[in-house]
């Protein structure tokens, strides 16, 4: 089997000829490999160049992408003022919604900049080299956790006590603007599309502000993108099953769950989410990044790794990846010895 | 009318009725450190036990916290000057090339609801600026926030920062790629995944150091 091949029978719950690869992968790929890493977060022929040599090194089972986009290129091409530090993701440094003359503007706006090109060229540029043989996946955010990008995340969170019609109506002006830029990303390449829930997981908002802000929306992105064709697979930190968000989340055309953290140092067991799942859609694994991975020795990150692997063995539907976005500052030698044991582990 | 409605008020998120029953309160000749410590810092107390059990969320602790500082207004003007500058002073800010805020926020709310004098030096915080800020306020702690693994090298040159400059002061950090071996790596005093949690662990810093 080809890396292609490899995911699509794990997303489809077939059989493997061994562990999906698939890690948070993208920052630490740039920092390894990237002229810089802000460049090859952002510009098409250094992405490019980046996630190749990453390929060349590592054995991978999908090149990701989407850091860039979903911290930078989505807020500023909705009048966000964005910083592009060298060597950090984007930042921030000015929100852009105040009232609900905003949201009638955000709703307004053409969202492919010179820089939403550039990102989109990269993954046709991807698309092309890799022959077809390992799929991109991109990061994506809910209209929700756009709207805390544009307005505030401490500002959205009252809102939803203060002004709760402005979180709704800013919701509904951002979901076509999500959809069309999940179409173009979807046009230009990328197969597994991965909702990053960041503002919306149950460690931040209750299972009851979820149900009443986030869920319909959500629904309408993933549905239209599952519709468009690419698989659509939330990532979400905090206990999904206890809180019976992975409830809400399987009324959605989804095809796989990415558990996150629960805590900095602990992550959800994957074995109470395949209870939950069954074999309805797959599920991705959670190695802690902010544990050995990030701070430890490789032997370290060999054990932890070979531990994870060991709990999900003839689990069906089974891809390895990471709780979240791996950091770049991830020791090298770290990478390369969760690589290389998820690559030589045998199923039986 | 008792301390115990504005404690209610605050864990019921009502900002105007905490308003009114401090109000009440001060007319009634109640000691103003009763009103604060068992009516507003108490209340903050039980949000944050709540928020830390999964009972409330993050827009539950701002709402309650946004309800206290409304109560903390009108209470001011009739506190002493040293009542939160005995209980120590706390520093508080996102380390450098990171803006993001929410965390440290509901901190520095907790905190300044628990009675500490908080000095919020904001986002993007260079390494100078909170050893000079610890130096000139006499600061007791300062904690250290970051969400972006990117940033949380600036956390480790802050802590090496503060060492050399030969402050007594204690180093706290927290925020979401953060871990307690992260904190033990580079010599931090402690570490919090929560605001509830930070505050239980100033209080406990604050009260060794004395």
């Amino acid at each position: 089997m080809n890396a292609k091949e490899r995911m699509e029978a794990a997303i489809n719950l077939k059989p493997v000829d061994k562990v999906p690869n698939a890690p948070f992968n993208e920052a630490p790929v740039c920092k390894y490999y990237g002229s810089t890493f802000r460049a090859s977060l952002l510009e098409g022929p250094e992405m490019l160049k980046a996630h190749m040599k990453g390929l060349e090194e590592f054995k991978f089972d999908w090149v990701m992408l989407g850091m860039g986009l979903i911290g930078g290129i989505i807020p500023e091409a909705l009048d966000c003022r964005v910083n592009y530090p060298e060597d950090v993701f984007p930042i921030i440094e000015k929100t852009c919604v105040f009232s609900m003359e905003d949201v009638d503007r955000v709703a307004g706006k053409d969202v492919f900049t010179k820089r939403m090109d550039s990102f989109l060229e990269g993954i046709s540029l991807l698309k092309k080299e890799l022959k077809d043989e390992v799929p991109i996946a991109c990061e994506y955010i809910s209209p929700f956790t756009i709207a805390t990008r544009l307005r505030g995340t401490n500002e959205i969170m009252m809102d939803m006590y203060e002004n709760p019609e402005l979180v709704h109506a800013l919701q509904e002006a951002i979901v076509p603007l999500d959809i069309a830029i999940g179409k173009a990303l979807i046009e230009a390449g990328v197969e597994y599309i991965f909702y990053g829930a960041d503002m919306e997981c149950p460690v931040l908002l209750s299972p009851d502000h979820y149900k009443i802000f986030v869920h319909e929306p959500t629904t309408k992105v993933c549905n239209e993108l599952a519709r468009l064709g690419s698989k659509v697979l939330p990532h979400m930190c905090g206990d999904i099953v206890k809180t019976g968000i992975v409830d809400m989340l399987l009324e959605m055309d989804i095809h796989g769950i990415m558990p996150g953290n629960l805590t900095q140092e602990k992550v959800l067991d994957i074995r109470e989410l395949k209870k939950k799942v069954n074999d309805r859609i797959c599920i991705f694994d959670n190695i802690n990044p902010n544990g050995p991975l990030l701070i430890g020795k490789p032997e370290e990150v060999t054990k932890e790794t070979l531990e994870h692997l060991e709990k999900a063995k003839k689990m069906s539907g089974y891809i390895f990846s990471t709780a979240g976005t791996s950091s770049p500052f991830t020791p090298k030698e770290n990478y390369l010895a969760m690589d290389k044991e998820v690559a030589n582990f045998q199923w039986s | 009318m008792a301390i115990t409605d504005i404690l209610n008020a605050v864990v019921s998120l009502k900002k105007e009725d905490v308003v009114e029953n401090v109000i009440a309160e001060i007319n009634k000749g109640t000691q103003v450190d009763d009103i604060l410590n068992k009516g507003l810092i108490e209340a903050m107390d039980v949000v944050g036990a709540r928020f830390s059990s999964g009972e409330v969320f993050v827009p539950e602790m701002l709402m309650a916290a946004k309800a206290m500082q409304a109560g903390l207004e009108v209470l001011k003007p009739y506190l002493s000057s040293d009542t939160a500058a005995q209980k120590g002073t706390v520093i508080i800010g996102t380390v450098k090339g990171d803006l993001h805020d929410i965390g440290k926020n509901l901190v520095a709310m907790m905190v300044e609801g628990a009675g500490f004098n908080i000095i919020d030096l904001g986002v993007d915080v260079d390494t100078d600026k909170f050893v000079t800020e610890a130096q000139i306020h006499n600061a007791d702690v300062v904690c250290l926030s970051a969400l972006l693994t990117t940033t949380m090298p600036a956390m480790a040159r802050t802590v090496e920062a503060i060492k050399e400059a030969g402050l007594k002061v204690k180093t706290i950090i927290g925020g979401a790629p953060v871990t307690d071996a992260y904190a033990r790596q580079i010599g931090a005093d402690g570490f919090s995944d929560n605001a509830p949690g930070a505050v239980a662990l100033i209080r406990k810093l604050v009260a060794v150091a004395a």
